[in-house]
């Protein structure tokens, strides 16, 4: 499907290119790319049409679009806004859609450039040494990193970078921590409860009442992450790998289209992690599923592409076998 | 930090050659004793002797008797010859010591008898008047005699001014010499377009004097272009004078800076750097200064020559005594509260209200009496700016302790230390540090900061058990503003609250001033949550 | 009903306790002679009232501290706040009966020779505006206050530190003459309320009652609040702020909410307090009050609806037997209560037999683990005092 995306989107990409401020589009470096499937972009970028007027005329020419008048600021504008809706075009089939995407703190780099496209209903694993970038990634993608340039989309078209933490949640993007975090002086239950999709306002919670069709949701999450048993417990009496999943079950509730989970398995057992992969499969039929990992046997269990990250940026992309492979991350998990 | 001493030296090389000519007591005979020899009966030729013996004192305070000479009001006391200014008061006199204009008592009229004059005499003074002092050797007698001249501004003195300015060959005390001639014009009833020159030299000397003088004069004078010059003087002085309040107005803040500067400052180890929200610091303050007045009362008793010394010695000790409760503090109750900020909040709060009612239990409610050393007391002046010696000395004293500070932190094995449990316990710990006996320490040495600053603290307020309430909430307020764990931003916040401070004031009034300072943090702080300087980075917030 | 489920028996037994004595201690001072054994002498009613507006303070703290974890250390600024709107009320009440007897002006106007009354205090002479301001000045103070201050995100004890900066700056205000508020003196020298003379004894009785039904009614409020969906929420908060977040909840919404509510309780306590004391003055605002808020529902137990209420009966009861037999130890029993409560009683009172309680059945249930009995949860476990 990824692939597919790809070859439509050839066409409008150049004229996206054009239209594109001119710094960003510099900044692009070609990308490695094992399998060969990343966007592949003219290296030497057109400049914008202000300074190369011919050009622009010539891209724009097949859009079929009356030059309302020739003020050069009405002509600017719907520049970009055939701009905007080339680019919206790119991705429009996407889920997840990062481009040029740079953040730094006090000077260090922690982004650099990070392109990466997530396509409806993937499951993607992203693998890296410590200081790759894969929290801050997170960070940036759930709104509560602002990046220093950069394109972060969901859905096509919805821009993150001008939302927040509640927002992005509410739009769709449900985010595990590497710790997990769950309301321990709440039960299992309530801390479904809070997580169920539906109203954010604070006097609907105020004035809330249960119902059967909550109640059934509860008992399906509840019934996917096998905690039906502990229902009636408090979240901080339950271990650590049931956190986990009652975690992954308050993303559940939420009901979001995209899921980003973070060290899903760190300090499980190899049952609990067998049965957290089998969970993350079950859930990757229905939705999108980025997972951050460094067990590697839990990556191969997934079976699922693998994005691996160094110094902020993707360093290769692919099946975990061809991943692992790759000279360049050998270099980097093992040392010069 | 080399920056700042050099910053530090350049101040202070500023501030000592901006002290105008200091004056000088050379004493070579007791003018008190020649003025007594006119007491008793005399011949005019006597009393003439006397009066040129006074001038050759060449001291400018004889002017005094000299003038009251003059102007018949000099006396001398039957009983013992005893010679005194006096002025008439029902069947009294009111008796004033010749030399310093002091109150001596009074004397029934009829115990009383005055030096006898006449015109000779007078004119005899006049002249001495003017030689007396205005050609002294020393410059700076002369200096002083012009500036007495420039206070009394009197038309007599035109012509000794006249001729002493011929002579004079220094250029600062010529300066003051026309100045003072300039007064005595003003005063006189010279032609107009003399008085329009005078005016406009009293406008180059710029004071809040020169401005009365003016001011006087462009009401009364009837002449259309001297009042007019007057005028522009006047407005020339004005400008001089905001510009001096101005700076005035930033020494001010820069005290007050100075003062939360030293309240803040081991805070700013506390809080800021460990992360210990200690409430009882204001009380570690109070327990320096209490040390102050101990060591005060000991010295009072024991050794009372060493009262000069009584802030140095008690330097060391404050810093012994809030350094120990701090210890106590850290090992018997801080220790157990770490990773739980309000419940430390809440413990050090009933601390400083124990330690608070354990002064007052032990020293008593009312304010304790705690004494200046005679180097912190007086004042100088900087142009028109009065700078009082014990702000100076704080300021001077806040800054070195910031300096100290900043070294033991850069430079020592603790500070090394320190640094390094306050940025990654867990990574200290594993390389042998042992992470309590830092935090014991560190502790320790905030506190013991704490009660430095209280001693030079009982320079400037009162020593009452409520002094530390009084300075928590602004020494938070310098930290948070600051930035928490950067001590320069607590050096600028300090000064910078200081000086809005101070200028804020005379607008708004102390009060609302200060309300205004905090209303403005409140807002700065939902604006920049983590302060002026605040620590980047991504693990900040984790 | 579900309501009795709901905030469990307890609860129930200290709003019957309220409403019994709103009853009786009136009756027992106004109608049992002087020397029957149950008489309460007229003293002791005002008392009395007073403790139970300081239970309603430490309610109205517990609810932003015990349930969101907010440390407002500023809370005696909306206290006092009420106060002041109701003293205001009470002013304008004397009329002409003051010393200079102008109709219009309180004393202390006069005093400073102010012609005409500041346009602030109009309206005060109507008791549903004042009863209105009462609500709505430490509401839309705690309202806008918050609004700022969750908004940026300032948490923990940043937060602390600008409330006790909030609460020295009106301190510092209130001080002021040109404030129209009585300066250094406050308001005082009240006449009557709704037409009752102030110290007579049934208006007294009849303020006591007030401030009992207030606290009932407070109690069973926050009650709902906390027992609600959103009282889950604002425990979420409290403990896992982040996590809120990033389920979609905007957790600053949650804390003004609740900021907003306390804020408008403890304005309300301040005005029953003020007829009852007599005068409202700057030093109610002074921050030392405001810590001493805290430590009523830290004895109690934050996070439960009886822990501040006794929290505040007990700390205030153990004031008045101190500063009567040795008011030196007043100050060092109250810092040991500080120290103490924090060290060794960090739930509180009420939190350790809740706690107790807790275990104990867990226990139980482990030790017989047979088939999961459904247990209908009664006071809220606190499950660490989390910060």
């Amino acid at each position: 499907m990824a692939e597919a995306d790809v070859t439509n989107r050839k066409p409008q990409d150049e004229v996206q290119a054009l239209f594109e401020p001119q710094g960003v589009r510099e900044e692009q470096t070609p990308r490695t790319d094992a399998e060969g499937h990343g966007e592949r972009r003219p290296a030497a970028a057109p400049a914008s049409p202000e300074s190369a007027p011919p050009q622009a005329e010539a891209a724009l020419a097949p859009i079929e679009e009356p030059v309302v008048s020739p003020h050069p600021y009405a002509t600017k504008l719907r520049e970009q806004r055939l701009a905007k809706e080339a680019s919206g075009h790119a991705r429009r089939d996407t889920l997840l859609y990062l481009d040029g995407v740079n953040k730094s703190f006090d000077g260090f780099k922690a982004i650099n450039k990070l392109s990466l496209v997530v396509a409806r209903g993937e499951m993607r694993a992203i693998i890296g040494p410590n200081g790759a970038g894969k929290t801050t990634m997170m960070d940036i993608i759930t709104g509560k990193t602002r990046p220093d340039s950069g394109e972060v989309f969901f859905n096509g078209d919805v821009d993150l970078t001008h939302h927040d933490e509640a927002a992005i949640a509410s739009m769709g993007i449900g985010r595990k921590f590497q710790k997990p975090t769950v309301f321990e002086s709440h039960t299992v239950e309530d801390n479904i409860r809070l997580s169920l999709a539906g109203p954010r306002s604070v006097l609907e919670a105020l004035f809330h009442r249960k119902d059967q069709a909550e109640r059934d949701r509860i008992d399906a999450i509840l019934e996917t992450t096998r905690l039906t048993e502990k229902r009636k417990l408090l979240a901080a009496s339950l271990s650590h790998g049931q956190k986990q999943w009652l975690e992954i079950g308050m993303l559940l509730a939420q009901d979001p289209e995209l899921l980003l989970v973070d060290e899903p398995v760190a300090g499980m057992t190899d049952a609990e992690t067998e049965e957290t992969a089998r969970l993350l499969r079950e859930i990757a039929r229905t939705r999108s599923v980025v997972v951050v990992e460094h067990d590697m046997s839990f990556v191969r269990e997934l079976g699922v592409k693998v994005t691996c990250l160094h110094e902020g940026s993707v360093l290769a992309e692919g099946p975990l076998d061809q991943v692992s492979a790759d000279p360049k991350v050998i270099e980097v998990y093992l040392g010069r | 930090m080399t920056p700042s001493i050099r910053w530090l030296l350049a101040a202070l090389t500023f501030l000592f050659s901006a002290i105008s000519v200091a004056p000088v007591h050379a004493q070579e005979s007791d003018p008190a004793a020649t003025i007594q020899k006119f007491g008793g009966k005399q011949s005019y030729d006597e009393t003439e002797a006397v009066i040129s013996e006074l001038a050759a004192t060449g001291d400018a305070r004889v002017a005094r008797a000299l003038r009251a000479l003059r102007e018949g009001d000099l006396y001398w006391r039957e009983s013992d010859e005893a010679v005194f200014i006096a002025e008439r008061n029902g069947d009294n006199y009111d008796l004033l010591d010749p030399l310093t204009g002091e109150p001596a008592g009074s004397e029934p009229r009829g115990d009383m008898s005055k030096v006898r004059v006449k015109n000779s005499i007078r004119n005899a003074v006049t002249t001495a008047l003017g030689s007396l002092t205005l050609r002294a050797e020393n410059p700076a007698q002369r200096m002083r005699a012009a500036e007495t001249l420039f206070s009394e501004a009197d038309p007599e003195m035109i012509e000794p001014l006249d001729a002493a300015i011929e002579a004079e060959s220094n250029a600062d005390v010529l300066i003051r010499m026309q100045e003072a001639r300039a007064a005595a014009v003003l005063a006189s009833d010279r032609p107009a377009p003399e008085k329009a020159e005078a005016a406009q030299v009293l406008a180059n000397r710029g004071d809040r004097e020169s401005l009365t003088m003016l001011n006087r004069f462009a009401n009364s004078t009837e002449d259309q272009a001297a009042r007019t010059a007057a005028i522009a003087a006047i407005a020339a002085i004005e400008n001089n004078i905001a510009f001096w309040n101005q700076a005035q107005n930033i020494w001010y803040g820069l005290s007050l800076g100075s003062v939360l500067l030293l309240a803040a400052i081991g805070l700013a180890i506390t809080f800021g750097v460990m992360g210990v929200i200690n409430m009882a610091h204001g009380e570690m303050v109070m327990l320096g200064a209490y040390t102050t007045f101990v060591v005060q009362e000991f010295i009072r008793t024991s050794a009372p020559g060493l009262f000069e010394w009584s802030l140095l010695i008690a330097l060391p000790l404050a810093f012994l005594v809030s350094g120990t409760v701090g210890l106590v503090m850290e090992r018997g109750l801080i220790r157990f509260l770490y990773g739980r900020p309000l419940e430390t909040l809440l413990a050090t709060f009933g601390v400083s209200l124990i330690l608070q009612q354990a002064v007052r239990t032990i020293f008593g409610p009312s304010n304790r009496e705690v004494g200046n050393p005679d180097w912190m007391s007086g004042a100088f002046d900087i142009g028109l700016m009065s700078v009082t010696w014990n702000r100076l000395w704080i300021i001077i004293f806040a800054l070195a302790v910031f300096a100290a500070l900043l070294i033991v932190l850069n430079k020592t094995p603790l500070g090394l230390q320190m640094r390094a449990v306050t940025q990654n316990r867990s990574m200290a710990s594993a390389m042998g540090i042992r992470t309590p006996w830092v935090d014991a320490m560190t502790f320790a040495l905030g506190s013991g900061i704490a009660g430095i600053a209280g001693v030079a603290l009982s320079q400037v307020d009162n020593v009452s058990p409520n002094l530390g309430q009084g300075y928590i909430i602004d020494s938070f307020m310098v930290v948070v503003f600051g930035g928490v764990g950067n001590l320069w931003g607590t050096l600028v916040g300090a000064m910078s609250l200081g000086i809005l401070n101070k200028f804020l004031e005379p607008y708004a009034g102390a009060v609302l001033g200060k309300i205004v300072v905090l209303v403005l943090i409140i807002l700065f702080i939902q604006k920049r949550p983590r302060g002026l300087f605040a620590q980047k980075g991504r693990f900040v917030d984790a | 009903m579900l309501l009795a489920r709901f905030l469990g028996p307890r609860v129930w037994i200290l709003i019957a306790a309220l409403l019994l004595a709103a009853v009786l201690v009136p009756m027992a001072n106004l109608y049992l002679s002087p020397s029957h054994p149950l008489h309460v002498p007229s003293y002791m009613v005002p008392l009395l009232g007073k403790y139970v507006c300081y239970a309603l303070l430490a309610l109205a703290l517990d609810l932003v501290w015990g349930y969101v974890g907010i440390l407002s250390l500023g809370h005696g600024a909306f206290f006092a706040l009420g106060g002041y709107a109701m003293g205001m009320y009470l002013m304008r009440q004397i009329g002409a009966r003051g010393v200079y007897g102008n109709p219009e002006l309180p004393d202390f106007m006069v005093f400073l020779n102010w012609k005409e009354l500041p346009w602030y205090w109009y309206g005060f002479d109507q008791f549903w505006f004042a009863a209105i301001m009462v609500m709505l000045v430490p509401g839309l103070l705690g309202f806008v206050f918050g609004y700022f201050a969750f908004r940026s995100r300032v948490t923990g004890v940043y937060l602390s530190i600008i409330t006790q900066a909030m609460t020295y700056a009106l301190l510092l205000a209130f001080f002021r003459n040109d404030m129209g508020f009585g300066g250094n003196n406050g308001l005082t020298d009240f006449k009557d309320i709704l037409g009752f003379p102030i110290q007579a004894d049934s208006t007294r009785a009849g303020l006591f009652a007030a401030s009992c039904i207030a606290l009932a009614i407070a109690v069973l409020i926050v009650g709902w609040i906390t027992r609600s969906k959103l009282g889950k929420l604002m425990v979420a908060v409290r403990d896992a702020e982040s996590r809120t977040r990033f389920i979609g909840w905007r957790p600053e919404y949650v804390k003004l909410f609740a900021f907003t509510v306390s804020a408008v309780m403890a304005g309300i306590a301040g005005a029953l307090y003020v007829p009852q004391v007599g005068i409202i003055n700057p030093g109610e605002f002074a921050p030392v009050n405001s810590i001493e808020i805290v430590v009523w529902a830290a004895v109690g137990g934050r996070g439960t609806l009886l822990g501040p209420v006794i929290g505040a009966l007990l700390v205030n009861y153990g004031k008045t037997y101190f500063t009567a037999v040795a008011p030196e130890f007043w100050l060092f029993f109250l810092g040991g209560l500080f120290v103490f409560v924090t060290l060794l009683l960090p739930r509180g009172i009420i939190g350790t037999i809740d706690y107790g309680w807790e275990t104990w059945r867990s226990r139980r249930r482990a030790s017989r683990e047979e088939k999961g009995e459904s247990d209908d949860g009664e006071g809220q476990p606190l499950a660490s005092p989390a910060e």
